[in-house]
């Protein structure tokens, strides 16, 4: 045996007993001690932040994690190492180790009073917070909000291509009508401009009816999907994907030609009713729906008409209504999102809703998973950190996120996490007396497609 | 009716671009049932190889290392530029399917697209951080008076792209049609089991699939450089995803429909163009397309295939 | 009263006759069975029964129901279930998810409970999971209940089919060839759950197979098809004895 296969080995029973130990440590924390620590590590940074940047020599605390200040400015990483260590990485594992009895006790209490109330703490606990550390800067506002708007989008586009099996294109298109609709709801009624005239509603009532402007923007794009559902789902195969490609350019240039709504110039004005906390309920809306759809038998028959559809007619599945349903839905999804877009920029024009929009969309799918919630929520928040966080790099950024996303691909074709079962409410279960119990994250893994 | 013809002559120009790209993404279609969705950036790097080869050897003609009359000269050059930029090209199509595609041959046809779409951005991308962001500006090689016919502005430039074009996809039809590799690569888009049986494995097929297919894309891209010598790094996105569009509308792995669908795009393009505001163009052209979609789903000449795709 | 009746059907695959002038009648309770030589369109019969494909002409009755033409998931709604001869399982879902599927058309809670997670659509979502580990306990396939299906032994698989068609609470099953690929012990076991699922749900069964000791020893009367005709009906040993029939089948040792 050679000296560098000995140290390898050697390295690698090391490197699995850091993992053991690191298990036996922290497997019995519940999702609930993690939240309480991330909140913890948030008010730290509220507390410290600042004054520990300055006096580990950075001018400010860094944003998101310190990564573009040490691609930007390549003598910060040992501050950005040494900041992030302080005030993420130890709070965190020092609360949330040291919070596993009351954790556990805590979540058990949750759990048998009512999972419902689990569930509302949990969100409460992960909504402030998001809050608070957003709270510090208003980029970070702006990146979790666009950051929660792509998770709305992955996840509808994977109920298409993921748990349907079909390869849609249509999505920018759909964002498109959803956006434009929400725009046209507030402006015309709220707002108000030249091309509209004065608005028809007091603004003060604006903020409780955007989210009919926003149902309004999803029941659009619904209604945009017809168009491609009709032709597309009398054949299988192919077909959808080149169906909705040309929708997506007819929509495109649709909205140019449309002189009311600003053409090709765009149409702004739209109020600012997207804040943190309305994006955020929508997005947990989305969730709980499609996911609560994917996990029913009526959803689960997208399942059976993509692995075989023969059968799943065979088996009185409507395969056409369960298609045209879910299409429907993910197409829904895609324009409520596109809705929000609009409020966050407070602009929307045509050339956002073109061919890098759908390759940004489609990379977020694949890359965090078909057929799997967990996996396009992780997909668009991974998709969306690496793309700020290398954003100093300008140019170079794309070509780096493209060749690790082919990374990806080579080494898990289905993505980060596929065919994964979401169970929110085991997920919130405490876990003592559980030793060995993997970590949060998704239940029940099953094969690999 | 002579402005009716002149748009025609234009039309022919135009389609010509896009049936040479429309035919790679068709024989990559039918032979391996992909998506290769960096072919459009393949037609743009092989404009810009079209465009460094034509300009060596210009400057090498200027040195003095031809001494031909000036027609000659450009001719040669022209010939020389597209031999030389379809086989490099080809070999960047290559490099394409064997880093890109062939470690995803067992995975989802729809996760080797994406790798596509990605390895696409990374070609514009690569050329926009080498190249600089200033635009190149294609060497003029075929020069010529405007001909005038019944009132038809006729230049030399349309006449030898068109020409070249019809030329290209005549030589891939025989190759597909008369050759052994031709008939292997039909076999294979007719089933995927029976190639290997014939004593030739999936991934010779599968290169000289995208060489093929590349060396075309090369072949529109200088054309493409001659008919507007403008070249820049995005140039291939738009162009590319029409004529995707445009290879299923001709049909699936079907060298007759890409090429007559390229043609009919560019009729429609430049039709739409000359009687409405430009801005229309691509809403009425995918709207057509659409429609003939919903009518033929398999496009002119494809056929329905029974296998279950999965992607 | 007939369960299921066909009429004169005839099926042309372009200008190929696949089945012509085809006739059944099958009662409550019976177990019949379709034999014949390779290619001679026993499968036809049974995708053109189930909406597959539309005859080209006749009549189809399920219960007294015309069913002519209807497509395939109305009809299995209607009570026809079925089993593929190539098993045609869903590869990424677990079996007790295959056998909760067949429920689909009995779902009531529609799609608000599928977006919602309404009480209503937890209580049914609970009640077809009941129902459908019963069935897997009647085919033997319980263990297997939360394993995603290409996970199982094929004898196993086979199972799981039979118990995801009879989800949809059929009360005419067609069995397209249930012991194909299965060895002695596999297929014993086979007959057996068949003979119980026959006993315990009282539907009848439209039976295709290959195996003679199979079809002679389960179905009470057995039609012989060639080249898309029948050309003899009756018991097991009329037909066992028919000269056309042992013609048809010359030199097969299964008649033995």
């Amino acid at each position: 045996m050679s000296a560098d296969e000995n140290l390898r080995q050697r390295l690698s029973s090391v490197g699995r007993r850091v993992r053991q130990w690191l298990r036996v440590q922290f497997s019995p924390v519940p999702l609930l001690g993690w939240f309480l620590a991330a909140l913890v590590a948030v008010i730290l940074e509220m507390l410290v932040g600042t004054p520990l940047a300055r006096l580990l020599g950075m001018s400010k605390f860094p944003v998101l994690f310190g990564f573009a200040l040490a691609l930007a400015q390549p003598v910060y990483i040992p501050s950005a190492i040494v900041y992030v260590l302080l005030i993420y990485v130890l709070p965190v594992a020092l609360v949330a180790r040291l919070s596993i009895r009351l954790g556990n006790l805590l979540a058990g209490w949750l759990m048998r009073t009512s999972p419902l109330l689990s569930v509302v703490v949990h969100l409460g606990l992960l909504y402030g917070t998001l809050h608070l550390w957003a709270g510090l800067s208003d980029y970070r506002v702006l990146v979790v909000r666009l950051m929660l708007i792509a998770i709305m989008l992955t996840l509808s586009l994977n109920v298409v291509n993921g748990y349907m099996g079909e390869f849609s294109c249509s999505h920018p298109g759909f964002m498109a009508l959803g956006a434009y609709a929400a725009s046209l709801f507030s402006v015309l009624f709220f707002v108000g401009n030249d091309a509209f005239g004065a608005p028809l509603l007091p603004i003060g009532l604006g903020p409780f009816l955007f989210p009919l402007g926003l149902i309004l923007g999803g029941a659009v794009a619904a209604l945009g999907a017809l168009l491609v559902a009709i032709p597309s789902f009398r054949t299988r195969g192919d077909y959808l994907a080149i169906i909705s490609l040309a929708f997506m350019f007819i929509i495109k240039s649709l909205f140019e030609n449309l002189e009311f709504l600003g053409g090709a110039r765009g149409l702004s004005g739209q109020p600012d009713w997207a804040s943190l906390p309305v994006v955020f309920a929508w997005t947990i809306l989305c969730v709980w729906t499609i996911n609560n759809f994917v996990r029913s038998t009526v959803g689960k028959a997208l399942n059976a008409v993509r692995d075989g559809e023969l059968a799943a007619d065979a088996m009185t599945v409507d395969t056409r209504r369960t298609k045209m349903v879910a299409f429907f839905f993910a197409a829904f999804w895609a324009g409520v999102a596109g809705g929000l877009f609009a409020h966050v920029l407070r602009y929307v024009n045509p050339g956002t809703f073109d061919l890098k929009k759908l390759a940004e969309v489609l990379a977020m799918v694949y890359l965090g998973g078909l057929n799997s919630v967990v996996g396009s929520i992780v997909g668009a928040v991974s998709y969306n950190l690496l793309s700020e966080a290398l954003r100093p790099l300008e140019l170079y950024k794309w070509i780096i996120i493209p060749l690790l996303f082919i990374m990806v691909m080579i080494f898990r074709p289905t993505g980060l996490i596929a065919f994964r079962e979401f169970d929110v409410v085991k997920l919130l279960h405490p876990r003592e007396g559980t030793p060995g119990h993997a970590g949060p994250g998704a239940v029940e893994p099953q094969a690999e497609r | 009716m002579a402005f009716f013809m002149q748009q025609v002559v234009n039309a022919l120009q135009r389609g010509s671009f896009y049936a040479l790209i429309a035919l790679g993404y068709s024989m990559v279609y039918g032979v391996l049932m992909l998506f290769n969705f960096a072919h459009g950036d393949v037609f743009m790097v092989g404009a810009y190889i079209g465009f460094f080869v034509s300009s060596g050897l210009l400057a090498l003609s200027a040195v003095g290392f031809l001494s031909l009359p000036t027609g000659v000269t450009l001719a040669l050059v022209l010939v020389l530029t597209l031999i030389i930029s379809m086989l490099l090209n080809s070999v960047v199509g290559m490099l394409v399917e064997r880093i890109g595609y062939r470690p995803l041959r067992g995975a989802p046809r729809a996760s080797a697209a994406i790798t596509g779409l990605m390895i696409g951005i990374i070609l514009e991308t690569s050329n926009l951080a080498l190249l600089g962001a200033q635009r190149r500006s294609f060497p003029d090689l075929i020069p010529g008076e405007t001909i005038h016919v019944l009132g038809v502005n006729i230049t030399p430039k349309k006449i030898v792209i068109v020409a070249v074009s019809l030329l290209l996809m005549f030589g891939l039809h025989l190759f597909v049609r008369r050759t052994k590799w031709g008939m292997a690569m039909r076999a294979m888009a007719y089933d995927y089991v029976v190639v290997p049986l014939m004593g030739v494995s999936i991934n010779t097929i599968a290169l000289l699939t995208f060489g093929l297919g590349s060396a075309l894309a090369a072949a529109a891209g200088i054309l493409y450089g001659v008919a507007y010598p403008v070249l820049d790094p995005y140039m291939g996105v738009l162009f590319g995803w029409k004529a995707f569009v445009a290879a299923i509308v001709g049909g699936r792995g079907s060298v007759l429909g890409a090429g007559l669908a390229g043609f009919l795009l560019g009729f429609i393009e430049i039709f739409v163009a000359a009687f409405l505001p430009s801005t229309m163009r691509d809403l009425i052209a995918f709207s057509i397309i659409l429609v003939i979609l919903t009518f033929r789903p398999h496009g002119f000449f494809g056929e329905p295939y029974s296998a279950q795709l999965r992607l | 009263m007939t369960l299921l009746r066909v009429d004169d059907m005839t099926h042309w695959f372009g200008g190929l006759q696949a089945v012509s002038g085809y006739n059944v009648a099958i009662e409550p309770g019976q177990i019949r069975g379709l034999i014949g030589p390779n290619g001679a369109g026993k499968t036809t019969v049974f995708n053109l029964i189930t909406g597959r494909y539309r005859p080209t002409e006749g009549h189809i009755f399920l219960d007294g129901q015309e069913i002519t033409g209807l497509p395939p998931h109305k009809i299995a709604s209607m009570g026809l279930g079925r089993t593929f001869q190539n098993l045609r399982l869903w590869r990424h879902m677990t079996v007790l998810e295959h056998v909760k599927m067949a429920r689909y058309s009995k779902i009531t809670y529609g799609l608000a409970g599928a977006f919602f997670g309404t009480a209503r659509r937890n209580r049914e979502e609970d009640d077809i999971e009941t129902r459908a580990r019963e069935l897997l306990e009647l085919v033997g396939a319980v263990d297997w209940a939360d394993h995603i299906v290409t996970n199982l032994p094929y004898g196993m698989q086979r199972r799981v089919e039979l118990a995801r068609a009879l989800a949809i609470q059929p009360k005419i099953l067609f069995l397209d060839e249930p012991t194909a690929g299965m060895n002695p012990e596999e297929l014993v076991q086979m007959m057996e759950i068949v003979r119980l699922v026959h006993e315990q749900l009282g539907l009848a069964i439209f039976l295709i197979e290959h195996r003679m000791k199979v079809v002679m020893d389960l179905c009470e009367v057995i039609q012989t098809l060639v080249f898309g005709q029948v050309i003899a009906e009756g018991t097991p040993d009329e037909i066992r004895n028919d000269p056309r029939v042992i013609e048809a089948y010359l030199g097969k040792e299964v008649m033995a």
